[in-house]
């Protein structure tokens, strides 16, 4: 046993000087090869910026923040540092151990599931600056500011384009498929059946026909789990369904695949029926079967407090962003395209030999294709009711707790759904 | 549990610490390799999860609260694991113990009465698998997975249903302040940590210093013997399970009731999820042990304490940081798990 127990010792020995040697000619290459973190010659400061469990790699909402945090870092020359959390309760602690730094220009909190964790550490931090993505409270300490979008808006738009395209096909049925049932996405849900009820009325009086647009909803419980997002959309396809908004994170992959797979079965290239993706420009995620995109401009939430930060013009209190500040809206073929080209090289290559693309041109072009399944007319109306509501001629609900979405559910027309919003 | 420093040696076994101590430090070093494979600087790396979980108040005081929840499950694996029984049945528990503690502290804002119907509900949900056991010989193992589940999907249906926050759809009712445990300083730590302290030295002192311990501890190294010596191995084992139900009950009550700012079980009940389960490695860690398990859990503890500054220091990716802490944990497991093996096959069955 002894001699046993002196060998073990000598090989621990062995290696630890071994890995000590290695770190001496290693450590110089340690420090850019990090968390995709470019770290200029001579940083100007730093910032910081915390995911919360959905985390980085969900093509959506984490990674539009990390897209915003980190052109703001190359543009003012700062470090960026990057939190991942394991679990809820890691909120407080990756907070808590940042701002105890005491050296970042603000801390960014990506989620709204960090509201009460934000709240508390700032608290004990004043001088600290933080930003929270999608949190609200009304008595949020002054050194936070909370960028807050206005969902609604942009998914009335995601719900009139569904349902003119649903009756365009002479389709009944169209679906929605969530992540949490958290407020935020109340707002979401509350915009889609707005759009849905706007456009029943507009294809009344555009062609004189009646129609009425069942809408399927369910919430998954998660944000992270896209077999529960390829359950949920297959369901509704089942049901009728002709085209269905996403509202996950990487849950809605699995909405993506489920459509694919619907249009493989019928040996269609492109839908109808469709996918809607949400948060970035996700269409080239499955080129063909996702008709737009509902962003949410997370990134120029983003960039913003962290430039708000560097200049001196940082404020707490309530940022709220809606279609008339760009903060939300419909995808184009060219913001696709940005999004696109934001991803890591060899990952686009990657992407571009998984569709069968030669190149970036023929994926745009068959984006382009793909939104030509949708007469013009439609299209046309989407960007009617956009000028309507940037206008404030119309107004989309924006409900913030249960018996607020059960109002919305309930209302029979989107004048209705209007009063609910004043 | 005055008996002299001698008799608590008595009962820890010497070469399983030296075991365990070896394990970790082998574990670290396999990690630093895997770090260097990598392209992380593992002394960077190491210091920072080190000046995480220690180097300061807030540090320490993290540490330890990550601790406080494994540290119960553990004992609720140990204690029947030291009866001969695989009850990975703590997880169900946890669960009822945190839904307790939301429903009667609602009731009655009481801090006590939370944490007793904690314990009560914890203990009521291993009786099903004891029963099963003892009477219609159903092994653990697959009772209490399913009951897990079971647990699961009830209490999830109380917190999306009638204890949903109203004003707060993702989360259940708040504990009420009046209940909530007491911090300690100025810190995020709040009592519930000296609770489990004290939980792991009661367990220690019910299997080595009383008659039914003596029992248990007994039936686990061989029932037959035991029973032929006048002891009761069915009663040794119900006893078993309800003890190891009261650790997570209140485990779970205290998760919810001591943990600032949620005060809540959140939806999908992400914040009760798992520790059931790290609760294993932690009694594996600490050698069944209670007093082993206050160090094994305040070690787990520390690793999770020191993630952030991992991230931060050494720009570790969270996804390296987990499988360097997978591997140390699998390392100093080993020990454990070699003696849980070898006890489960030369045993024989009730």
């Amino acid at each position: 046993m002894r001699k046993e127990l002196l060998v073990f010792l000598m090989v621990g020995l062995m290696a630890l000087s071994l890995a000590a040697s290695g770190c001496i000619s290693g450590g110089g290459t340690s420090s850019t090869s990090g968390t995709g973190t470019t770290t200029p010659a001579k940083p100007q400061g730093e910032v910081a910026i915390v995911y919360d469990v959905g985390g980085r790699g969900d093509l959506s909402f984490n990674d539009m923040a990390y897209l915003g945090a980190s052109k703001a870092a190359k543009d003012f020359n700062l470090k960026l540092v990057e939190l991942q959390s394991n679990t809820e309760d890691d909120y407080v602690k990756n907070l808590e151990t940042l701002a105890s730094q005491k050296k970042y220009k603000v801390i960014i909190a990506v989620g709204f599931m960090m509201t009460d964790a934000v709240k508390k550490v700032a608290a004990e931090y004043p001088k600290q600056n933080f930003a929270i993505v999608d949190g609200f409270d009304k008595d949020m300490p002054k050194n936070v500011r909370m960028i807050l979008f206005k969902e609604n808006e942009g998914s009335a738009l995601a719900g009139a384009l569904a349902a003119l395209i649903a009756a365009n096909s002479g389709k009944d049925t169209v679906g929605i498929v969530l992540g949490m049932e958290i407020p935020v996405l109340y707002k979401f849900e509350a915009g889609y059946r707005f759009g849905v009820k706007w456009a029943e009325d507009y294809y009344k009086q555009k062609t004189g026909k009646t129609v009425n647009i069942n809408i399927l909803y369910q919430y998954t419980g998660t944000f992270g789990d896209p077999g529960k997002g390829y359950a949920a959309a297959k369901a509704q396809l089942d049901q009728g369904a002709w085209v269905i908004y996403q509202v996950a994170g990487g849950t809605g992959t699995g909405v993506f695949k489920a459509v694919g797979e619907y249009l493989q079965a019928h040996n269609q290239k492109m839908g109808p029926p469709f996918a809607i993706g949400v948060d970035s420009a996700q269409d080239w995620i499955k080129p063909g079967a996702i008709i737009a995109s509902m962003m949410k401009r997370v990134d120029v939430g983003v960039y913003n407090a962290i430039k708000d930060a560097v200049q001196g013009k940082f404020t707490g209190g309530v940022v709220e962003l809606g279609l008339k500040e760009h903060g939300v809206g419909l995808s184009t073929v060219d913001d696709v395209m940005a999004m696109f080209d934001s991803l890591p090289a060899d990952t686009q290559k990657q992407k571009l030999k998984e569709l069968g693309f030669n190149s970036k041109d023929e994926l745009k072009q068959y984006l382009e294709n793909t939104r030509k399944q949708v007469p013009d007319w439609i299209w046309q109306a989407v960007s009617e009711l956009q000028k309507k509501i940037v206008s404030g001629e119309i107004k989309v609900p924006a409900p913030m707790d249960k018996p607020g979405i059960e109002a919305v559910r309930n209302a029979k027309t989107w004048q209705d759904m209007e009063k609910l919003a004043k | 549990m005055k008996k002299s420093g001698s008799d608590i040696l008595k009962s820890i076994n010497l070469k399983a610490l030296i075991e365990s101590l070896i394990a970790i430090f082998v574990g670290f070093l396999i990690g630093a390799i895997v770090l260097l494979a990598f392209g992380y600087d593992p002394v960077t790396t190491y210091s920072a999860l080190f000046q995480g979980a220690l180097g300061s108040t807030t540090g320490i005081a993290s540490t330890l609260a990550y601790s406080t929840p494994i540290m119960l499950t553990a004992l609720t694996f140990a204690i029947s694991a030291r009866t001969g029984i695989f009850n990975i049945g703590a997880e169900g528990s946890f669960y009822f113990g945190a839904i307790a503690a939301v429903i009667f502290t609602n009731i009655w804002g009481n801090m006590w009465f939370g944490l007793f119907m904690g314990m009560v509900l914890g203990a009521l949900w291993g009786l099903p698998a004891a029963f099963l056991k003892v009477y219609r010989g159903v092994h653990e193992v697959i009772s209490t997975i399913m009951l897990n589940w079971i647990a699961w999907f009830f209490v999830l249906w109380l917190v999306v249903g009638p204890y949903a926050n109203p004003n707060d759809p993702n989360k259940t009712l708040r504990i009420p302040p009046s209940a909530r445990l007491p911090l300690i300083g100025n810190t995020n730590l709040s009592i519930a940590f000296i609770i489990a302290v004290f939980a792991a030295v009661l367990s220690y002192y019910i299997l080595w210093h009383t008659i039914l311990g003596y029992g248990m501890r007994a039936s686990g190294l061989n029932p037959r013997a035991a029973e032929y010596g006048g002891i009761k191995p069915k009663q040794a084992i119900i006893w078993s399970f309800i003890i190891g139900g009261i650790m997570s009950g209140l485990g779970g009550a205290m998760k919810i009731m001591g943990e600032p700012p949620t005060y809540a079980i959140s939806q999908g009940m992400a914040n009760v999820y798992g520790y059931g389960f790290d609760g294993i490695g932690v009694a594996l860690v600490g050698r069944n042990h209670p007093l082993g398990i206050i160090f094994a859990a305040i070690f787990f503890g520390m690793l999770r304490a020191g993630t952030p500054l991992m991230q931060i220091e050494a720009q570790v990716p969270l996804e390296i940081i987990k499988v360097i802490q997978g591997i140390i944990v699998i390392t100093v497991a080993i020990p454990g798990l070699y003696d849980l093996i070898k006890n489960a096959i030369t045993r024989r069955e009730v």
